[in-house]
């Protein structure tokens, strides 16, 4: 190569990169985040990641490095128990059958979508035995009668969580002032130099 | 950065003929509501082809806009400058991650995206094609390309489809001290030396064509750019998002003593922007693969790929399985 960067004329020279095999990636992981202490978790977005413990390192770079959170965790994209979507005045509730059963031992969380085209929130947790028995504890225990178009049932056991220790990650982030654009004042120089301009 | 003036092209509106007239109007109808479309509801295919094709030409931009300016990393004046720096550019990745997961949930595995970014299949941005001769190079990509990005992903923030316009959101948000660094990078090369201001203005005569070439050719107005429009695919018309891109930054400029390479540049009394004509050949010949650094680019990224992967090989477990992600 013929670069202006010599870093870039130092490059090894590699063979060519073969077609993948149609499956070489990795899993698909969501993630969840805590805004700020009694703020309900609410969902990101996905990382991809080879294991739940990566996927919880990639989701705090990809969506904790810039705002701070008081906590986050990741789980595995198939072990989150979806819903039908509905829309206008369809409450996803009134599609779903009533359960009380009490025998259930697995906690799982759930998570509701009030508004689309906006995230699903935590909405509580429930003991249940499966996630359709957990949506339909949900629909007793945690419908308020608001709208809710979406219900996500997550099992607490194939959640990766922040442990007490690492809540530690993000104290210090306020401090990286460098990524704040308040940090840029430019008008006192823009001002001198008009000025001086005007002289 | 950067989505910049897509280019929506290869498929007949015919297709829309096709579907199905009942789920066709229930979509268009929530569009119009003004809600957004999610992963698993029903949409026409072309309303697919054009989100992935527009949010994957986004995401490339994002990795490979990195690149130009990430060179200058190690050579950014002073300390404060390369911290900046290193966040900007960290940030312009991550974006890329969430871009993909976005154009992910229409379908396309971001394994595909990235093997057809390498193998010249997927376009990306066109000003990322030019070279960063200085710092001051560096300083107008810092400012002014983040400007130009910024109104147009502001502007697809209000698109209609749900994980893109989540995806735009946080990027927009994140963006703001990017934008500030850079015009605070320039107020420092206008009030600083001669040679600083000389070195500014150069920059600003080799980025100025590419910089107007970025929001696209005029569109022509066809019955496919209204249905994309109807669709909210795609937001205003490129000559709409350069008229917003010169309205907000030319006084910008020209306050700081710099003067712009475009004899006819001026605002006409109705308050659109008069320029010369930009060379649509020249922009034609880049985004084809002739320009100074296409070469250099997916070669950068083809290399990162390739020594990669003895790490993602290490990593793999049969366990993991690729599934689209949520929303």
């Amino acid at each position: 190569m013929n670069s202006i960067d010599p870093r870039v004329n130092r490059l090894p020279i590699v063979e060519i990169v073969k077609p993948k095999a149609p499956l070489d990636q990795f899993g698909t992981y969501e993630v969840f985040v805590e805004p700020k202490p009694g703020k309900p978790f609410q969902h990101e977005g996905a990382v991809h990641a080879p294991n739940l413990e990566m996927a919880y390192i990639l989701a705090k770079e990809t969506f904790t490095r810039r705002f701070t959170c008081s906590s986050l965790y990741v789980v595995d994209t198939r072990d989150v128990f979806v819903s039908p979507l509905t829309e206008g005045d369809q409450n996803v509730f009134d599609l779903i059958e009533e359960s009380e059963s009490a025998n259930g031992t697995s906690d799982f969380e759930i998570y509701q979508l009030s508004k689309r085209g906006k995230q699903h929130v935590f909405l509580g947790s429930v003991k249940a035995s499966t996630p359709q028995e957990a949506i339909a504890i949900a629909k007793t225990k945690l419908n308020t009668g608001k709208m809710v178009y979406n219900i996500w049932a997550i099992e607490a056991n194939k959640i990766r969580f922040t442990t007490e220790e690492e809540k530690e990650y993000w104290i210090t982030l306020p401090e990286k002032k460098f990524r704040d654009a308040s940090n840029y004042k430019g008008g006192d120089k823009l001002k001198q130099f008009l000025e001086k301009v005007k002289a | 950065m950067y989505g910049g003036g897509n280019t929506f092209e290869g498929i007949k509106t015919d297709s829309i003929a096709d579907e199905d007239p009942i789920l066709l109007a229930a979509f268009e109808a929530r569009i119009e509501r003004g809600e957004k479309i999610e992963p698993s509801d029903w949409m026409p295919q072309l309303y697919r082809k054009q989100l992935i094709r527009m949010i994957e030409q986004h995401a490339h931009s994002e990795i490979i806009g990195a690149l130009p300016e990430g060179t200058w990393i190690t050579r950014a004046p002073g300390f404060k400058r390369k911290m900046s720096l290193m966040a900007k550019v960290q940030d312009e990745v991550g974006h890329a991650q969430l871009l993909y997961s976005a154009a992910e949930t229409l379908g396309k595995p971001r394994e595909q995206m990235i093997e057809d970014l390498i193998n010249g299949k997927s376009k990306y941005s066109n000003i990322f094609n030019y070279p960063t001769f200085t710092w001051a190079d560096c300083c107008f990509i810092s400012w002014l390309v983040d400007a130009g990005a910024i109104v147009n992903q502001l502007a697809n923030a209000k698109g209609s489809y749900g994980p893109y316009c989540r995806a735009l959101d946080r990027i927009c948000a994140e963006e703001s001290f990017h934008l500030k660094y850079g015009h605070h990078c320039v107020i420092y090369l206008a009030s600083g030396t001669d040679k600083q201001q000389k070195m500014f203005q150069e920059a600003l005569n080799r980025w100025w064509p590419p910089m107007m070439h970025f929001f696209g050719p005029s569109d022509k107005i066809s019955a496919h750019t209204e249905v994309l429009m109807r669709w909210k695919v795609k937001m205003g018309t490129n000559d709409e998002m350069r008229n917003q891109f010169l309205d907000m930054y030319v006084p910008k400029i020209w306050e700081l003593g710099f003067t712009i390479p475009d004899e006819k540049l001026k605002k006409n009394e109705t308050g659109k922007w008069e320029y010369t004509e930009p060379d649509w050949e020249e922009f034609k010949r880049v985004i084809n693969g002739d320009g100074p650094c296409n070469k250099e680019r997916l070669e950068v990224r083809r290399i990162a790929e390739e020594r990669g992967k003895w790490v993602r090989d290490a990593l793999k477990s049969p366990k993991a399985k690729y599934v689209m992600p949520l929303a």
